[in-house]
């Protein structure tokens, strides 16, 4: 099995480093896997026979930086392997507050969770008429459990 | 790129070359899978192909 190492990279590159390491790796070989999650910026996983072939490798490479010595068990990473989802604290009934998009800052009661698509609907406290309007759900905060709580 | 809904592979295509899923355009995180056979990752993953993949489809 491979053993797991952290390569740093410049900001924003990260999708582009995962790929110049597989292309090194037809010529080198020993490269088994490369990880860029999302959450992280300026690094990504790299799984390799040995160190020493990610650091030939890095030291030619555009957008790569070093690699951390220290080996990386795959337990530490299931976080981002399995990443958690979106809508995974919020309920229905709950009341959120709009953190992105037109109506940012809006404080609304939610009505529908849908698991599949991360998506939550929501009803706006302030609105005369309650529209229901459906957003992601990284666009909300949550603000309190249930109403009235 | 878009990412099959099933098995997370990257591709084009509306329909996913391998599993006939439909494909999504949300998709986050990004995997390279080489070396199946040898992979912790893969192993963990539950991946058997080499490609290019996303960590989460929505
Ligand atoms: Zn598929």
């Amino acid at each position: 099995m491979g053993k797991i190492f952290v390569v740093k990279t410049q900001v924003g590159q990260e999708e582009n480093v995962a790929n110049l390491f597989e292309k090194a790796n037809r010529r080198t070989g020993k490269i088994h896997a490369i990880l860029a999650p999302k959450e992280l910026r300026g690094y990504i996983f790299v799984e390799g026979e040995d160190i020493e072939t990610i650091k030939t490798v890095i030291r030619h490479m555009r957008y790569a930086r070093d690699v951390l010595d220290k080996e990386v068990q795959i337990e530490e990473i299931e976080n981002f392997l399995f990443p958690p989802s979106a809508v995974a604290n919020i309920e229905e009934g709950m009341i959120i507050e709009l953190v992105s998009g037109p109506f940012k800052g809006e404080k609304a009661k939610v009505t529908r969770i849908d698991d599949a698509k991360e998506e939550i609907t929501v009803e706006l406290l302030d609105a005369m008429v309650p529209i229901p309007i459906t957003v992601r759900g990284e666009q909300v905060r949550v603000l309190k459990k249930k109403e009235g709580e | 790129m878009r990412a099959c809904r099933k098995c997370h592979i990257l591709t084009t295509r509306s329909t996913c070359p391998y599993c006939g899923e439909a494909t999504s355009e949300h998709w986050q995180g990004y995997m390279v899978i080489i070396d199946p056979v040898n992979s912790q990752i893969a192993r963990q993953m539950k991946l058997k192909m080499p490609g290019k993949y996303a960590l989460k489809v929505r």
